[in-house]
């Protein structure tokens, strides 16, 4: 059964050793003399790019693997038929919800921390899955 | 923000610090810890030999110090520099990858 769980595990690394993701202005070899707020405001700048970069280029990182993904909720359906709470549009949202977690947290560390542009606060409203 | 990090590395050791990789939430449950920590070494290896790993996990009710990074001790500072070329910048488990150079003395005494 060891052995199954291991043949079937895959790995957290992804690509090889020539992919790798370039966020401009913001280099991921660190000095080792930052204090513990640098780093971790450093992290969290990082991370809200990462996820702004996301949500601009479309590049959700939903998997073509059906396999990968986990399972779908039941469809919600818009009065002319159209569904709402589909992959795309829950990926975004989580998504969304994510940047906004790390842009307070940032806030705490940093209260003059200009969020992304197009940043806005989730809005209350939601489809509820 | 506000930082220049541009060339400032600072002085290679043989000590790699893996940031944003982990998170403490995720090395709680002790299979996910153990897969982790597979997957790690795993690639480590390929570009240096690796002396030590270590990972420290969550206790409850307790801030324990380096929670949610990675300390990887290599043979020598050229493994390790190697290893900081090939994985910085690179996805694990859907996150960016970043390094820092971490002193071998404060390693050893788990100060991290």
């Amino acid at each position: 059964l060891e052995d199954e769980r291991r043949r079937k595990r895959r790995s957290r690394w992804a690509g090889g050793e020539h992919e790798k993701i370039f966020i401009p202005g913001m280099p991921t070899i660190l000095p080792c003399n930052l204090s513990k707020e640098q780093e971790e405001a450093y992290l969290l700048q990082l991370q809200i790019e990462e996820v702004s970069r996301k949500l601009r280029s479309g590049d959700l990182g939903i998997s073509p693997n059906p396999e990968e993904r986990s399972p779908s909720p039941e469809p919600i359906y818009s009065s002319d038929g159209k569904r709402l709470n589909t992959r795309e549009f829950r990926t975004r949202r989580r998504l969304e919800e994510e940047r906004h977690n790390l842009v307070l947290r940032m806030q705490t560390i940093n209260p003059e921390f200009k969020p992304p542009v197009d940043y806005n606060r989730p809005p209350v409203i939601r489809v509820s899955d | 923000p506000g930082l220049s990090l541009v060339g400032a590395s600072g002085p290679a050791t043989e000590v790699l610090c893996l940031l944003n990789m982990v998170t403490p939430d995720e090395l709680k449950d002790e299979e996910e810890y153990e897969d982790i920590l597979e997957d790690i070494k795993e690639e480590c290896n390929k570009y240096g030999v690796v002396r030590s790993i270590e990972i420290p996990r969550p206790i409850e009710g307790v801030d324990v110090p380096g929670c949610g990074k990675v300390f990887v001790e290599f043979n020598s500072v050229l493994d390790c520099q190697k290893a900081q070329q090939a994985l910085t910048g690179r996805k694990f488990s859907n996150r960016v990858v970043v390094t820092s150079y971490f002193d071998p003395e404060k390693y050893h005494r788990r100060e991290f």
